[in-house]
């Protein structure tokens, strides 16, 4: 028993390395590069919304070097998977916006990042690791479809949108995206390194509503949600609802997956809404 | 449990999308029921899931209504349905973990006091101890370490796996007397490297034993995942309790010892009591008979001058005899005086003068040689001559008993050495030493000879006579002077006395 056998320093100072400037190196590269891409687009430069998707990739990137950053302490070596990450995201994105079934160069993605993620054992405390038995996957796939299906009916039943898969291919496009960069990073940064790194700290409510509230304001920014009130009082109400989910089933099951099963699934109910 | 409550959640809303009446139909309350159920059966959680599914199930039914009718009284009521659920089972639910952590703390408590009072060595107790906290606070692992009374001793830790180490977090909350708190047990630089570690935190916390009297102790808690406010007081609670446990334990324990050694005192001073009470018989019965002994000479040589015509010469040695029996009587009469005055408490009244060490001496080992010539008596005299300041007849008295001892103890034939002079490893004292060589004593008899009517029993020295008070004289008169008497013995070899005066 540690507290009991091992040597205690009271002297010695808090967790962890600095990590602001590691942070805020990622961080900038990441807007920078997202603006490089919305500059592009604006310029004409390339197919339409190559540089929109390119932004989007290089955000992704840097959600997930920064999640990187968070979840080893800021030790150096950061850079190596992050870039190799941008890279995967950047392929996936720009297939994805050169042929409908491109998309499904996304769900190469998440194997990308436990290629990189191989022989660091720091990542399991973020809950990179797979969960005990099926039942944390089914319940979070449970999770997914129960949002999903609530987010439908009443949707549909109190605004009247719309069910229904117009376009397959953008449908899968979509889909594709959540899998292997949206619902990917959200998990990884929001419920792997923030909610860890402060459930560490503090108690489990706390953690998890400031990475919710983080998460969600991730969202609110996002230039792709609509402006419709509706549509933002829903975001908030439903982002919410996951996020806390996602943080309960990552403390209990131990694992980033099955939050990961209920965003993604989550999100391919949201896509099925038209307005 | 949960698929019915699930199970029962669809029926309800089942029923409610058939009524048809919106948000206001009766049949909402009823998501009551396995809220309720969920609350009282898995606490805040399960009441709060319940609730939060209750309520999201029945939104669909609500929010259209609201958004085709606006806000009005009927459409207010089913918002305000919404969130009752919910906030029923997470209120309930707390209530019932309150009450449930309260009841363990309780059974915790008496197990505490139960496992504490047992008749087992001390680790048994602490681990029955530490398996009960650890049930009552939800704990992967539970640590005690308890101090040993006695200072020179290791503490006693339980668990006793790896070891209590002095520099741990529980040996610093037991010096300091203060808590330590340890966020993360795999990820806390305090406590070394960072470890890879797990994905849940393991929270410690160390609680000093303290009942107000400093620490006796610290208890250790690891525990995985939250450690909350409540858990904590808990734990603050069970410290409490066993900081007082232990120090009852460790009062009955040293009430147990004095009782002990009281039952043991008491029995030696009875055991005493019974051999001074045989010995004041014995004591009876040599009196009567040391009286009778010279009364009875006296009397019977009185008689034969009264009563017959004896030859003068004759006469003259009858009346020696009266002479040596009646001083013999005199200086029985006089210890038995003394022996009085000592049991009464009163000092020994001396009357100090200076007194010629040689003189004294010279003149009782010329009476008793003339007396005992069957001894050899050694006396080579100080040749610078001895005075010192002291009751000239209480020297006497215990030159004489000393004398009389060896004697006494020394086979004819015997040799009695006496000495007198400045004490070598005494300063300012003057020693007066008589040494045989007859039967000694026994050394589990040497601390009780300067006992009142202590006499050694020795079948050699049967024959012997005495009240068994010389001894007890000698020392009295000696620390009357401000002196002492000492000896040194050996059976079979003989026996030296040794008395220290003031110069």
């Amino acid at each position: 028993m540690l507290l009991l056998s091992a040597p205690f320093d009271a002297a010695r100072g808090g967790h962890g390395a600095p990590i602001a400037a590691p942070c805020a190196l990622a961080g900038g590269a990441a807007l920078l590069g997202a603006a490089t891409g919305v500059w592009i687009e604006l310029q004409g430069g390339g197919p339409p919304g190559l540089g929109r998707s390119a932004a989007a990739a290089v955000l992704h990137a840097g959600f997930f070097a920064v999640g990187w950053i968070l979840a080893t302490d800021g030790r150096p070596g950061w850079p190596r998977p992050a870039l190799i990450m941008a890279a995967a995201f950047l392929a996936a994105s720009v297939a994805s916006r050169l042929s409908s079934w491109g998309a499904t160069a996304f769900l190469l993605v998440p194997l990308v990042l436990v290629g990189v993620s191989r022989g660091h054992a720091e990542l399991r405390r973020i809950g990179l690791a797979r969960p005990k038995g099926l039942l944390p996957l089914t319940a979070g796939l449970g999770v997914g479809i129960f949002l999903g299906a609530h987010l439908l009916v009443t949707s549909s039943l109190t605004f009247g949108y719309g069910v229904r898969i117009a376009n397959a291919g953008a449908y899968l496009s979509a889909v594709g995206y959540d899998v292997g960069a949206n619902a990917l990073t959200a998990e990884w940064l929001f419920r792997g390194a923030l909610f860890s790194r402060w459930w560490r700290r503090w108690r489990f409510w706390p953690a998890a509503a400031l990475a919710t509230a983080v998460g969600v304001a991730r969202y609110l920014l996002d230039p792709a949600l609509a402006s419709a009130v509706e549509v933002r009082a829903g975001a908030v109400f439903y982002m919410a609802l996951l996020g806390v989910g996602c943080c309960a089933l990552r403390a209990w099951s131990g694992s980033l997956l099955p939050g990961y099963s209920a965003t993604v699934v989550f999100f391919a109910a949201y896509r099925l809404l038209a307005p | 449990m949960i698929a019915v409550q699930l199970l029962l959640l669809a029926l309800i809303t089942a029923a409610m999308a058939a009524d048809g009446a919106g948000p206001p139909s009766a049949v909402r309350h009823l998501y009551l029921v396995p809220t309720l159920w969920a609350a009282l059966g898995a606490g805040a959680a399960g009441g709060g899931l319940i609730g939060l599914l209750a309520g999201l199930l029945q939104a669909p039914l609500v929010l259209p209504a609201i958004e085709r009718m606006g806000l009005g009284s009927r459409t207010l009521d089913g918002l305000v349905s919404l969130v009752t659920p919910v906030s029923v089972g997470w209120l309930v639910g707390l209530l019932v973990d309150a009450s449930r952590g309260r009841a363990a703390r309780l059974r915790a408590v008496l197990e505490i006091q139960r496992s504490l009072g047992r008749e087992v060595p001390l680790e048994e107790r602490l681990e029955s101890v530490v398996e009960g906290v650890r049930a009552a606070l939800g704990a992967q692992r539970v640590g005690l370490v308890v101090t040993a009374e006695d200072e020179s001793r290791a503490p006693v830790a339980v668990p006793s796996g790896p070891g209590f180490d002095e520099r741990s977090a529980a040996g610093l909350a037991q010096r300091t007397g203060r808590p330590v708190w340890v966020e993360d047990l795999r990820s806390d630089p305090r406590l070394g490297a960072p470890a890879a570690g797990g994905p849940t935190p393991i929270r410690g916390l160390v609680l000093p034993l303290d009942a107000g009297r400093g620490a006796v102790g610290a208890l250790a808690i690891e525990r995985e995942g939250d450690l909350t406010p409540a858990v904590r007081v808990a734990a603050e609670e069970m410290a409490m309790h066993l900081a007082l446990a232990i120090e009852n334990a460790r009062l009955t324990l040293r009430q147990r010892r004095f009782a002990e050694e009281l039952e043991r005192k008491v029995e030696a001073a009875t055991a005493r009591l019974r051999e001074l009470d045989q010995a004041k018989s014995e004591f009876l019965s040599v009196v009567s008979h040391e009286l009778r002994t010279p009364l009875t000479a006296l009397q019977g040589f009185s008689e034969l001058l009264l009563t017959r015509a004896v030859p003068p010469e004759r006469a003259r040695r009858f009346l020696g005899h009266l002479h040596g029996e009646a001083q013999r009587l005199g200086r029985i009469v006089a210890e038995l005086l003394d022996l009085s005055r000592i049991q009464a408490g009163r000092p020994l009244e001396l009357r100090r003068e200076a007194v010629d060490l040689n003189e004294v001496i010279e003149r009782n080992v010329e009476l008793f040689a003339a007396e005992h010539r069957g001894h050899q008596f050694g006396w080579a005299g100080c040749p610078n001559g001895l005075t010192l300041e002291a009751d000239q007849d209480a020297v006497d008295r215990m030159l004489k008993n000393l004398l009389s001892n060896a004697v006494k103890y020394s086979p004819a034939g015997g040799r009695v050495a006496v000495a007198a002079g400045p004490a070598p490893d005494h300063p300012g004292m003057v020693e007066l030493s008589v040494e045989d060589d007859g039967v000694g004593i026994a050394a589990e008899h040497l601390p009780r000879i300067f006992d009142r009517y202590m006499r050694i029993a020795n079948p050699e020295t049967a024959a012997a006579r005495g009240l068994g008070l010389g001894l007890s004289l000698v020392k009295a008169l000696a620390e009357a002077h401000g002196g002492r008497v000492e000896v040194d013995s050996l059976p079979g070899k003989g026996s030296r006395f040794r008395v220290l005066l003031p110069g």
